[in-house]
């Protein structure tokens, strides 16, 4: 039974499959449009965010890690001392995920009913600093250091030899903060995956609070009346941020290849990577033929359906579906909102032509060291 | 509005004291945490192991000095007493000293001050001087100057000697007063000083106890020993502390930088020093030997090599884990995973070696001697990879070939047949169980049926490519090379060949054995123990008689005339053979012929001859060429082959597969590079870098592989898909657990550790040529026959006894003249004319004997290769004196004069005395003389008598002695002195081998026969020269 179990969690945890699930389940959960929310309703997924699907989550978070730990396997990666954040991030960012969804829900059921928001009630104008505050601040700080002080007591920091380059750890991962970034090295260009989306990102963040001047809401949790807003965000928060940092830290073995959490880290194994470039796909594949050596000449259709996807979608959104969006924010603003939904949307993309097409770069350039 | 709050303050209060609770039980558990190390624990226990010992060590101290600790307590008692006495007079003394010392005190000072005050005005008038002198230069008619400080300064010196006067007056008065005072306490120290010389290590030892148990020290102690220990304090002078060592000279890579290493074994192990630990457990043991590691006075002083120069292990680890211990087996391994939560520490490049292979390390600085008598396994490995050839086929950069190398195989139809050749190839041991010669085929990788018909085509091409003839040779076993069997045997047994090779005949089997790899065993057997319990153990002097093969089955593989001639001139087959040359006569080389062909290997001769398969040798030769060229090729160039080019291309790829020319000459490998991996820093190698295959049960170390490959080399391919032309080919020796075990040692020090220049053994000689000179014994076997550096001599047990075996080369460095050592080597004659055992003729060059020379200088500590003749004066006292004594002793009883014969009988023949001028080193002569025994101990020589001054006065001793020897009164130095001299000068010819030759030619050696020999005879040496 228990092997039964494992099997299917080992399965689910194959990065097509989960991430898949997670991508297809993710508007039901947050639902961004009329007929997602009716469904939302209707699967009773609301429920998630009342104080009893708190415990469920809870729950679920802590059988998780239970069922780990009677695992040989998965209880050598749960407990090395570098993976201690990540469980303790697990549980963290569930709860609080859960924390503002659940006021959230409760300020949208309020306003549904045509009353005040919980915070309206609290004074807007001032903090009572001291004591209370300041006091609780205080013990904050030092219940935090207690905190620290215990687990830096017990659980030694995983300090290692001086790096020799004749015996490299294999698996050689990233701080656990940067395992995300080392995961989309998988699917891109390290100068793509490791420069050009870390800034983007930190750009992308800093954007958020120019791009959006949507006034509803402000000043306390809620959904229903930025739920596309929330929907985007969450899905680059939760599935290409968080997960994309478990994968990386429980599910990548030796050589970076996959193990589902119940899996031996067998060093050995071999798995078969044979991918190919776009360009190959059109000139080898389809028109029977070299690859030009020219570059520009060879790489022209990836090129095209670069600019293609960044230039036409807007134009076409513009007109259509987001229409009001675009009269709203004004061309500016939003070209740039385009610009980063479709740079953020390109990631799941690469990885589904990864997974499916075999696809290694659709531009690819390497005698200029450009690949994308 | 002061009301209005978030919180009750209450509640806040609650909180802020609970987290402060909480806040001030976490630091607490930081300083515990911090100050709770391992070593502390240990140092905490040897510490009262050290007080509990020295403790019996004082009481047993105090037993030794009871009785005269009670006469020299009543004697100090007594002194107190009349010390007690003379109190008044004492008081009385005292108070006069302070007061003369307060006078003293006074006049000193008023002296200093004034000399001070002098030196000032001295200062003045000499800075008056130098102005006047300098404004007066050159003015002609000055008049003489006034100067002021002149009078001063005279007036002041003579003050100055007043006061001086009067403190040395006063400094007097005082010390004849403390001189006093001393005289009166004088007795009572004396006797105090001693009662402390009787109670000198009962002091010692009590103040060591009042340093280290608590329980003993005073009670300020007692508190300075808390304190010194408490956290934060105890970064001044703890006594719990981290023990160190930094060892300058040997290096640790820190990737890209070599830094010194820091050994910090002995915060745990603190009894490694002490002796009297022997039996203490672990860590507190006392070092196995104290006399050759980290004592001041070993070789390998603790300050210079720390402990992991030689354990290895992680130095810098305060605790069981961290420093990298390494169990001895999979028990040790489970008891400390229970007991210390021990690991691996996997990112740890040099864990500690396992006690078994300690050994190893002594390589990274002794490489350039193959010899080290201290690591018997260590040079037993080293002298197994030489003669089994590992260092053919893997390069060892630190651990040359010494050219034990297999026969050549370019002429071996003058040997053999192309039949018998194929079966040895394909099975070697069914012809000679214990032969160096490795098996390739019939292995776990090769044995499938598939295999076998493969193999078997690879053999019949190699077989064929080696006989330039095809036909079967005819065996020539005429007379004309055939002897006497009996004298044969006898010969073989008597002349020297049992130095090198033995004829065993019956194998044993390996019975049980317990090891934690697998070890297929051999079906013919192992060498059986002369002592007949089970199969020989291999060890350095086990390996003395295998250095040359078992000749048993002869018979069975080759014919008269070759081992005639082989025999005859061994180089003449075999150019680079180390097989010397016995300087057989045609009779002799006849006889030992006909004995060693009656031996036949029956069983070998059953076994069926390897035939011709055409469909599998063309099979083989597509393999190949697949391999390199693209298919439509291939076809076209096995298709273009005739048969012949076929069966030899197989050959060709087989032998590089195999690389049968790594050992043995073979035609058309000449420039072949050997084919194994280098193994220059084997023992460096981590296991991650090891293929385990599929085998999980052995110990995942780099030893735990390299054990398992020696003993099984084909056993990675194990459930594995390997193409043929991939498969593991390293050849089965089928080696013995201890020679694993040995040769494991030996890889294990094949490493890259970086040790300080003034570390390595040959950094330090002087002679570098000794080194060539040693590895040429240990490669040529010297000490198969003698013994040489107290190891060695294994002819004895065929001979039976020492009397008739070569001789003991203990002093040979300080012994001979080193040109006659030469000269001999070129030419060896008869020294001791009672042997039948011949010194062989080498074939080396000169620097080659000179550098053994060499090596026997280096091990007296002498090396003059050219020393004056020694001049005799025959009108000196002495050399008359040595004449007389010389008759005293009768050295004509064995010794040779010349060509005339001793009066003994030839079993106690000794060497020709006329030689001596030519051969013997005067001082050597001397010490000789003094004490034969303590030179060769056993040897029949006797101390010549020498009489003593007391024998001498009396009345008669001028008729019995003669008036030169009186005449030295006794003096052994000038008689010694004297016989040397006397030995210089004796007559007669040099080379008296023809002479001997001729007479037991006549007479034969029937004296040797065991069951002839008395008892007297048995320990009776013939080292005597």
């Amino acid at each position: 039974m228990l092997d039964i179990i494992k099997y299917i969690v080992n399965l689910l945890h194959e990065p097509t499959i989960a991430f898949t699930l997670l991508t297809v389940g993710f508007p039901f959960v947050f639902p961004p449009t009329d007929w997602f929310e009716k469904k939302h309703r209707q699967l009773r997924i609301d429920k998630l965010w009342s104080n009893t699907g708190g415990v469920v989550l809870m729950l679920l978070v802590v059988a998780y890690f239970v069922l780990g730990f009677t695992d040989k396997n998965a209880y050598i990666i749960f407990t090395k001392p570098d993976n201690v954040p990540i469980i303790l991030m697990a549980f963290t960012v569930v709860y609080f995920l859960w924390l503002s969804m659940n006021q959230a829900y409760r300020n949208d059921e309020k306003l549904d009913r045509g009353e005040k928001p919980d915070e309206y009630n609290d004074p807007n104008d001032k903090i009572l600093v001291w004591p209370d505050l300041v006091y609780s601040e205080l013990i904050s700080i030092i219940l935090m250091t207690v905190f620290l002080i215990l687990w830096s007591v017990y659980i030694k920091a995983p300090l290692e030899e001086p790096a020799n380059p004749a015996l490299t750890p294999n698996p050689s991962k990233a701080p656990w903060y940067f395992l995300g970034l080392q995961e989309m090295l998988v699917y891109f260009d390290p100068w793509i995956a490791g420069i050009m989306f870390p800034l983007l990102i930190i750009i992308g963040l800093s954007a958020i609070p120019y791009l959006d001047i949507n006034l509803k809401s402000s000043g306390f949790y809620a959904f229903k009346s930025r739920r596309t807003a929330i929907f985007a965000f969450m899905y680059g928060w939760l599935v290409l941020w968080i997960y994309l940092i478990i994968v990386g830290t429980i599910l990548r073995g030796p050589n970076w290849n996959f193990f589902g959490p119940y899996d031996y880290w067998d060093a050995h194994k071999v798995v078969s990577l044979t991918n190919v470039n776009l360009s190959e796909y059109v000139w080898v594949k389809a028109w029977n033929q070299g690859l030009p050596a020219n570059p520009i000449k060879r790489e022209f259709l990836g090129f095209i359906l670069i600019f293609l996807y960044f230039a036409v979608p807007p134009f076409l959104l513009a007109k259509t579906k987001l229409k009001d969006i675009f009269k709203q924010l004004g061309p500016v603003r939003y070209a740039f909102l385009m610009f980063f939904t479709l740079s953020m949307l390109s990631l799941p993309i690469k990885m589904y032509l990864r997974w499916f097409l075999n696809l290694k770069y659709i531009v690819s350039i390497p005698e200029w060291f450009f690949n994308i | 509005m002061i009301d209005e709050r978030y919180y009750k303050g209450n509640v806040l209060n609650k909180w802020f004291a609970i987290s402060s609770i909480l806040m001030f039980v976490s630091v607490i558990l930081t300083f515990i945490d911090d100050n709770d190390d391992e070593f502390k624990e240990y140092q905490k226990e040897f510490r009262a192991m050290e007080v509990e010992t020295s403790k019996t060590v004082l009481t047993e101290e105090l037993e030794k000095v009871k009785l005269d600790r009670v006469a020299f307590e009543d004697k100090l008692l007594a002194a107190q007493e009349d010390y007690n006495n003379k109190n008044s007079l004492l008081v009385q003394a005292q108070k006069d000293s302070a007061k003369l010392n307060g006078k003293f005190y006074k006049a000193n000072a008023e002296f200093l001050a004034f000399k001070g005050m002098f030196d000032q005005i001295k200062f003045e008038y000499e800075a008056e001087m130098l102005e006047h002198q300098h404004h007066d230069s050159g003015n002609e008619n000055h008049k003489p100057h006034e100067f002021k400080n002149k009078k001063k300064y005279f007036d002041a010196i003579e003050k100055l000697q007043v006061l001086k006067l009067d403190k040395e007056e006063k400094e007097n008065l005082k010390d004849s007063k403390i001189a006093e005072i001393k005289f009166l306490k004088s007795n009572l120290k004396k006797a105090q000083d001693e009662l402390n010389k009787v109670l000198k290590k009962v002091n010692i030892t009590q103040s060591k106890i009042e340093k280290l148990d608590r329980e003993s020290m005073t009670f300020q102690n007692q508190i300075a020993d808390i304190v010194r220990d408490l956290p934060i304090i105890d970064f001044l002078d703890p006594y719990y502390e981290v023990k160190q060592v930094v060892l300058e000279d040997i290096k640790y890579d820190n990737n890209f930088k070599y830094v010194p290493v820091v050994d910090r074994c002995t915060s745990c192990h603190l009894g490694v020093d002490k002796p009297g630990y022997e039996d203490a457990p672990q860590p507190y043991t006392t070092h196995p030997n104290l006399d050759l590691y980290i004592t001041d006075a070993s070789p390998h002083p603790f300050q210079e090599y720390g402990c992991t120069s030689c354990h290895a292990g992680r130095s810098r680890g305060t605790s069981f884990v961290s420093s990298a211990h390494t169990p001895q087996s999979k028990e040790q391994q489970a008891e400390w995973e229970e007991k210390y939560g021990w690991h691996y520490l996997p990112l740890w490049t040099e864990p500690m070696i396992p006690t078994k292979y300690t050994e190893a390390s002594c390589f990274t600085c002794h490489q350039s001697q193959p010899i080290l008598n201290e690591a018997e396994k260590l040079t037993t490995g080293l002298n197994l990879i030489s003669s089994s050839g590992c260092n053919n086929c893997h390069l060892i950069q630190t651990y040359d070939n010494l050219g034990n190398n297999g026969p050549p195989l370019t002429h071996l139809e003058e040997k053999v047949d192309k039949e018998w050749a194929a079966k040895w190839i394909n099975n070697p041991q069914s012809f000679r169980y214990n032969t160096w010669m490795p098996h390739f085929f019939n292995q776990e990788n090769n044995s499938s049926p598939e295999m076998i018909k493969r193999t078997n085509a690879e053999i019949f091409a190699i077989t064929d490519y080696l006989f330039e003839k095809d036909d079967k040779i005819e065996y020539n076993n005429s007379s004309e090379y055939l002897g006497d069997y009996d004298k044969g045997e006898e010969l073989f047994n008597a002349v020297g060949c049992m130095g090198c090779h033995i004829i065993e005949e019956e194998s044993v089997a390996l019975g049980e054995v317990d090891t934690r790899y697998e070890l297929p065993k051999s079906e013919y057997g192992y060498e059986p123990d002369p002592n007949g319990d089970g199969y020989e153990k291999a060890t350095r002097y086990s390996l003395l008689k295998l250095q040359g093969p078992n000749l048993v089955g002869l018979g069975s593989k080759t014919d008269a005339e070759w081992v005639y001639n082989w025999i005859k001139d061994p180089t003449a087959y075999w150019p680079e053979t180390q097989m010397p040359n016995l300087r057989l006569t045609d009779q002799e080389a006849k006889d030992i012929t006909a004995y060693l062909l009656s031996f036949k290997n029956e069983e070998f001769e059953k076994i069926e001859a390897i035939n011709y398969d055409k469909e599998e040798t063309e099979n083989i030769a597509k393999r190949w060429l697949v391999k390199a060229f693209p298919e439509y090729q291939a076809a076209q160039m096995l298709e273009d082959m005739s048969e012949k080019e076929t069966i030899d291309y197989v050959a060709k790829k087989s032998i590089s597969f195999y690389g049968c020319y790594t050992c043995h000459n073979v035609k058309g490998f000449e420039d072949a590079k050997p084919i194994g991996a280098e193994l220059t820093h084997q023992g460096s190698k981590s296991y991650h870098k090891l293929d385990f295959g599929h085998i999980h049960d052995i110990s995942h170390s780099n030893y735990g592989w390299y054990e398992q490959k020696l003993a099984n080399p084909r056993i990675f391919d194990r459930d594995k898909i390997v193409e043929p032309e991939d498969k593991s080919r390293m050849p089965n020796f089928y080696f013995k657990p201890e020679e694993i075990e040995a040769i494991t040692t030996a890889i294990l020090g094949f490493t890259n550790r970086q040790f300080g220049e003034n570390k390595i053994t040959y950094n330090l000689a002087e002679d570098k040529t000794q080194f060539e000179g040693h590895k040429l014994i240990y490669a040529n076997n010297c000490q198969g026959c003698h013994v040489h550096d107290e190891f060695g001599g294994q002819i004895v047990d065929a001979i039976g006894s020492q009397d008739y075996a070569p001789p003991n080369l203990n002093t040979q460095g300080i012994k001979t003249q080193p040109d006659w050592l030469f000269k001999f080597f070129n030419n060896p004659n008869t020294i001791r004319p009672h042997l039948q055992v011949r010194m062989p003729s080498f074939n080396f060059t000169d620097s080659q004997w000179n550098s053994i020379i060499s090596a026997f200088q280096s091990l007296e500590n002498h090396n003059l290769d050219f020393e004056n003749d020694l001049l005799v004066d025959k009108n000196t006292v002495h050399f008359k004196a040595g004449d007389k004594l010389h008759e005293f002793g009768a050295c004509n009883n064995c010794h040779f004069y010349g060509t005339t014969f001793p009066n003994g009988e030839p079993q106690t023949w000794a060497p020709n005395l006329a030689m001596t001028k030519e051969r013997l080193r005067p001082e050597w002569i001397i010490e000789w003389l003094r004490n034969p025994q303590a030179i060769m101990p056993g040897t029949k020589m006797p101390a010549p008598y020498l009489p003593d001054k007391d024998i001498l006065s009396t009345p008669d001793a001028i008729e019995t002695w003669g008036k030169d020897i009186v005449t030295l009164n006794g003096d052994k130095e000038m008689m010694l002195e004297g016989l040397k001299d006397y030995l210089y000068t004796i007559p007669g010819k040099l080379d008296i081998t023809k002479e001997v030759k001729a007479y037991f030619s006549k007479n034969g050696y029937g004296f040797m026969k065991p069951e002839e020999e008395d008892e007297e005879d048995d320990d009776w040496d013939d080292d005597d020269w």
